[in-house]
């Protein structure tokens, strides 16, 4: 069995992915910079809190029963983005979109919670909720389990490379494209939920902003002020990292 | 994948926008993709080392184990070793469980690709004395099948081979470019050299010690690969000379490979990948890691790893007469 502690541990791990998710929600909401990667943040959200529940037994919230339901419809729902992303970038979204690692994560929760809600051998132990200090459960179809791990590392580590890479700035990227009507894109991450090519100008200053580099028209709030930092793409990637590993982490130890 | 990485042009200014963010993005070439690769397979070693099954006294019994038939020298550190480990699992096995984590993600962050790497190739050469035995090279247990001349030695190897620096000349593969061409093909030729003399030991060439080694794979596993093993495991029953032979020929064939001109280099190196493949799946039950009580992923898709680093790099000559690498 792991020790309580370490699950402890990640718990609060991901009580903190949750704190800075619901922190960039509102950052968002006050600098007026739009719901691009609002969809990003409440899957954190969400995700970070039945994972921190799963974990630990006090921080176990909702039935099993409901995260099925959101976590089904938070995979429809980025399922929906990808494949409007491939639709408009063909099928390199699928390996190099900003929605496929979402989808990947969202639907590895579903399967967590489907796989585990079913009865285990018995032993009258199904269920996700409330496995710390208990024998955490065990997954039906360990293939599948093994195969999200392998996707999850796989995408934890590109994001780390390209994050360090720079790729991700830690800097706001919000960008005020009004004047030319293009919609709103408040980072890399928004990418896929824009559906044509924008005017070459907006275009520049799309992909300056997204290599954290000053942009003239950028949003008030561009630079390294807590709020910017909070609402830069290098922390949603950062998150995003932090809950891939994790999610590696509870398919391996319920295998 | 190309080792020089090409953006801009009016076309590509013109391109679509998901494609922009990519271009914005860092490109990396085939030596990053495969470091990426090796981090992740750190990655995995790393959770799976959190896995109940580690917490628990087989896990120090499973140490205590590799120790036989070693000589005394090497045994006894590998018992302390394990004594230890029993006496303070939880905190032990924690902390190798977080190196390995560290390890992954110290390999996947540039900056501290380096330090990782290094790192990793200490923490290889420990754990394949005090985890693995020396992978049973000295006590005649190594087999191709079960994972020797040890997976952990094969991360350090990996290491090596992709250590982010180049010797100046163009390497015609990518693990040539750290340590240059003809120590790349010497340790290639080693390793694939030893694999095919394990697979002729006494103890592999038995009539039942394949068919045994891939009917242990069964237990615990999911029904389907279970299917698989007592399949693979029937038909080579009772043919354990041929099929070491046969293996053993494969490998030298492999071995031989990277010496020979890129076409046929290519083709042994699909076989290569072909046959670890296959042992990954039938004889290494995928490091048994779906039946609940793996390190790591076993030898098979480090294999893969090194020989897609030795794959051969296609040399592209530019406008201006200069040659360039792309593979």
């Amino acid at each position: 069995m792991v020790p309580v502690w370490i699950l402890d541990i990640f718990a609060a791990l991901m009580l903190l992915v949750a704190a800075v998710s619901a922190a960039r929600l509102v950052a968002a909401r006050r600098q007026r910079t739009g719901p691009a990667t609002a969809d990003v943040d409440v899957a954190h959200l969400l995700m970070s809190i039945a994972m921190a529940g799963t974990l630990t037994a006090a921080l176990s919230t909702l039935p099993d029963t409901a995260w099925e339901v959101i976590f089904g419809l938070t995979t429809a729902w980025f399922a929906w983005r990808v494949w409007r992303d491939a639709s408009v970038n063909g099928v390199r979204a699928l390996a190099a979109g900003h929605c496929a690692p979402h989808l990947v994560h969202s639907s590895a929760m579903l399967y967590m919670f489907l796989a585990a809600a079913a009865p285990a051998g018995g032993s009258g132990m199904g269920g996700m909720g409330g496995a710390a200090g208990t024998t955490m459960p065990t997954l039906e179809h360990p293939t599948v389990a093994f195969a999200f791990a392998l996707v999850l590392a796989g995408y934890a580590v590109w994001d780390l490379d390209q994050l360090s890479g720079r790729r991700y700035s830690l800097a706001s990227a919000a960008v005020s494209l009004v004047p030319s009507g293009v919609p709103a894109m408040a980072a890399a991450e928004s990418a896929a939920a824009f559906s044509g090519p924008p005017p070459e100008g907006d275009l520049a200053r799309l992909e300056a902003s997204t290599a954290g580099e000053a942009v003239p028209g950028a949003a008030s709030g561009s630079g390294h002020t807590l709020p910017a930092v909070l609402l830069s793409p290098g922390t949603t990637v950062g998150c995003r990292i932090v809950m891939g590993v994790m999610m590696a982490f509870m398919l391996a130890i319920m295998i | 994948m190309s080792d020089i990485a090409v953006v801009g042009g009016r076309a590509a200014r013109r391109g679509r926008i998901g494609a922009r963010t990519q271009a914005a993005g860092s490109t990396i070439d085939a030596r990053r993709a495969l470091q990426l690769a090796l981090a992740s397979i750190w990655l995995i070693d790393g959770v799976l080392q959190y896995q109940p099954f580690m917490y628990s006294k087989a896990f120090a019994q499973m140490l205590a184990g590799t120790a036989d038939g070693n000589p005394s020298v090497i045994a006894r550190p590998i018992t302390w070793d394990a004594t230890l480990v029993g006496h303070h699992l939880a905190l032990l096995n924690t902390l190798f469980a977080t190196i390995q984590l560290l390890l992954g993600l110290g390999i996947a962050f540039r900056p501290t690709v380096r330090l990782a790497l290094a790192a990793s190739v200490a923490w290889s050469l420990g754990v394949w004395w005090f985890g693995e035995g020396l992978g049973g090279v000295l006590n005649g247990a190594a087999s191709p099948l079960n994972g020797a001349p040890g997976a952990v030695i094969l991360y350090a190897l990996l290491a090596v081979l992709l250590w982010p620096s180049d010797r100046g000349t163009a390497a015609p593969f990518t693990a040539a470019r750290a340590v240059g061409v003809h120590v790349a093909r010497a340790l290639w030729l080693v390793l694939w050299l030893s694999l095919a003399w394990f697979a002729l030991t006494p103890a592999n060439r038995a009539p039942q010690a394949m068919s045994g080694m891939i009917s242990d794979m069964e237990s615990g596993q999911p029904g389907w690969l279970a299917a698989i093993d007592r399949g693979a495991a029937s038909l080579v029953a009772g043919q354990g000379l041929a099929t070491s032979i046969v293996l053993a020929v494969a490998l030298i064939v492999i071995a031989a490979g990277v010496y020979l001109p890129p076409p046929a280099a290519k083709a042994a190196l699909v076989l290569a990948i072909v046959l670890a493949l296959v042992i990954w799946v039938v004889a290494e039950g995928f490091g048994m890691i779906l039946a609940g009580g793996a390190t790591d992923p076993n030898s098979a898709p480090l294999l893969v790893l090194l020989a897609l680093a030795y794959w051969p790099i296609r040399t592209v000559t530019a406008p201006n007469g200069t040659e360039r690498k792309a593979s």
